[in-house]
């Protein structure tokens, strides 16, 4: 069997992925996700687990420091045996460390003193030119100087919608020429935690909606123990 | 010397028939791996996904033709033929069948996700199979040249 075919079982049995903003849910659920992904080899399905682990929000520790994190980026991305996932952690964290620059610009602080504050290539960049807008990474990462405007509007959802679209376009581009390989089946579960994410907003903003009628319609009304009974 | 030249015969005339039948198998695997996956995920069409996964197997059959022409009697003036003829055209089946594999797994992945799709998914296997059959004609006529 040719390596470039290795998964055409596992990625013909999941369900395409539609547009990312349009999506009104996954197209498959966590547990059948999972289901599937058990025919990854033992390595592959580490290399993903660990992939996933390092990259995705939804399998973050929200206790852990900015530093344990990095640390085990660090520790880990090394590690990973298949160079595509490397990459794609790679490029992903170095997202994150901009990310991160501009809201803390955003806050008000000043350059981190840290040489090794973030992941990747560019800290070192982003200290230098902290109060350039886009901290001449333009040509770099086409994203950033849009991604910065928008957060000094004060523009949070359109942040994240331009940072979602990013990662999403960057998987499209990479998924050309992987279409039954070990990288389709990355891109493919990366995809799906995209969509996840994207649909529980819906969710969190569907339940904020929710409050904020159930606000205005008891607003001025009292409920006393004796009502409610 | 000689029985070298004649062991090469030997091999030209299995050798097409031989070369087919990997790259059908490897080629039916890849898409009848396809072929389970689409299954899995959709209700209906079944027969179609397996239909599709099994067009790589025409170029055993090919080899199987091409031995059968070229099979006559082994000799230092007939195994350079055979070896020539029945290798090179081996060859040929055996990466057309693993590439039309390949084509197919393509066409019940796209067609799985867009039904309508079908008929068209299935042309750059139908091409494949194109050239397959070149390499098969042309082996038939060049044997016939071959001194029996």
């Amino acid at each position: 069997m040719t390596d470039s075919h290795r998964y055409a079982m596992l990625l013909s049995a999941l369900p395409a992925h539609g547009a990312l903003f349009t999506a009104r849910q996954t197209p498959l659920s966590r547990i059948r996700l999972e289901q599937r992904l058990t025919q990854l080899d033992a390595e592959d399905a580490r290399t993903l687990r660990t992939l996933r682990t390092l990259i995705e929000w939804a399998e973050q520790d929200p206790h852990s420091s900015d530093q344990a994190v990095l640390e085990r980026a660090r520790r880990q991305i090394p590690t990973l045996p298949d160079p595509f996932a490397r990459d794609l952690a790679d490029w992903r964290l170095e997202m994150r460390t901009l990310i991160c620059a501009l809201r803390r610009r955003h806050r008000g602080e000043p350059p981190p003193s840290e040489r090794r504050w973030g992941y990747g290539r560019w800290t070192e960049q982003v200290r230098r030119h902290w109060n350039e807008p886009a901290f001449r990474l333009e040509r770099a990462c086409p994203w950033l100087p849009e991604a910065a405007r928008r957060l000094d509007q004060g523009d949070a959802i359109g942040v994240e919608r331009l940072l979602l679209r990013t990662v999403w376009e960057h998987l499209e581009r990479l998924h050309d020429g992987h279409h039954f390989d070990f990288a389709a089946v990355i891109i493919y579960a990366l995809r799906w935690d995209l969509v996840a994410r994207w649909t529980s907003y819906h969710h969190e903003r569907a339940l904020a909606r929710f409050d904020d009628l159930i606000e205005t319609a008891l607003d001025g009304v009292e409920l006393t123990p004796e009502a409610a009974a | 010397m000689n029985e070298l030249v004649i062991a090469l015969g030997w091999a030209g005339l299995c050798g097409a028939m031989a070369l087919g039948a990997i790259g059908s198998i490897i080629g039916c695997a890849i898409a009848g791996q396809a072929a389970i996956g689409a299954m899995v995920d959709t209700d209906s069409g079944y027969g179609r996904y397996i239909g599709i996964s099994v067009m790589p197997s025409s170029q055993v059959i090919y080899g199987i033709v091409i031995m059968f022409t070229l099979q006559r009697e082994v000799t230092v003036d007939t195994a350079p033929a055979l070896f020539g003829i029945g290798i090179l055209a081996g060859l040929a089946l055996l990466f057309s069948a693993v590439r039309q594999g390949q084509a197919c797994a393509s066409a019940i992945h796209a067609s799985k996700t867009k039904p309508e799709i079908f008929g068209l998914s299935l042309a750059p296997a139908a091409i494949v199979e194109g050239f397959a059959v070149f390499a098969f004609v042309f082996a038939l006529v060049l044997a016939g040249g071959i001194p029996a």
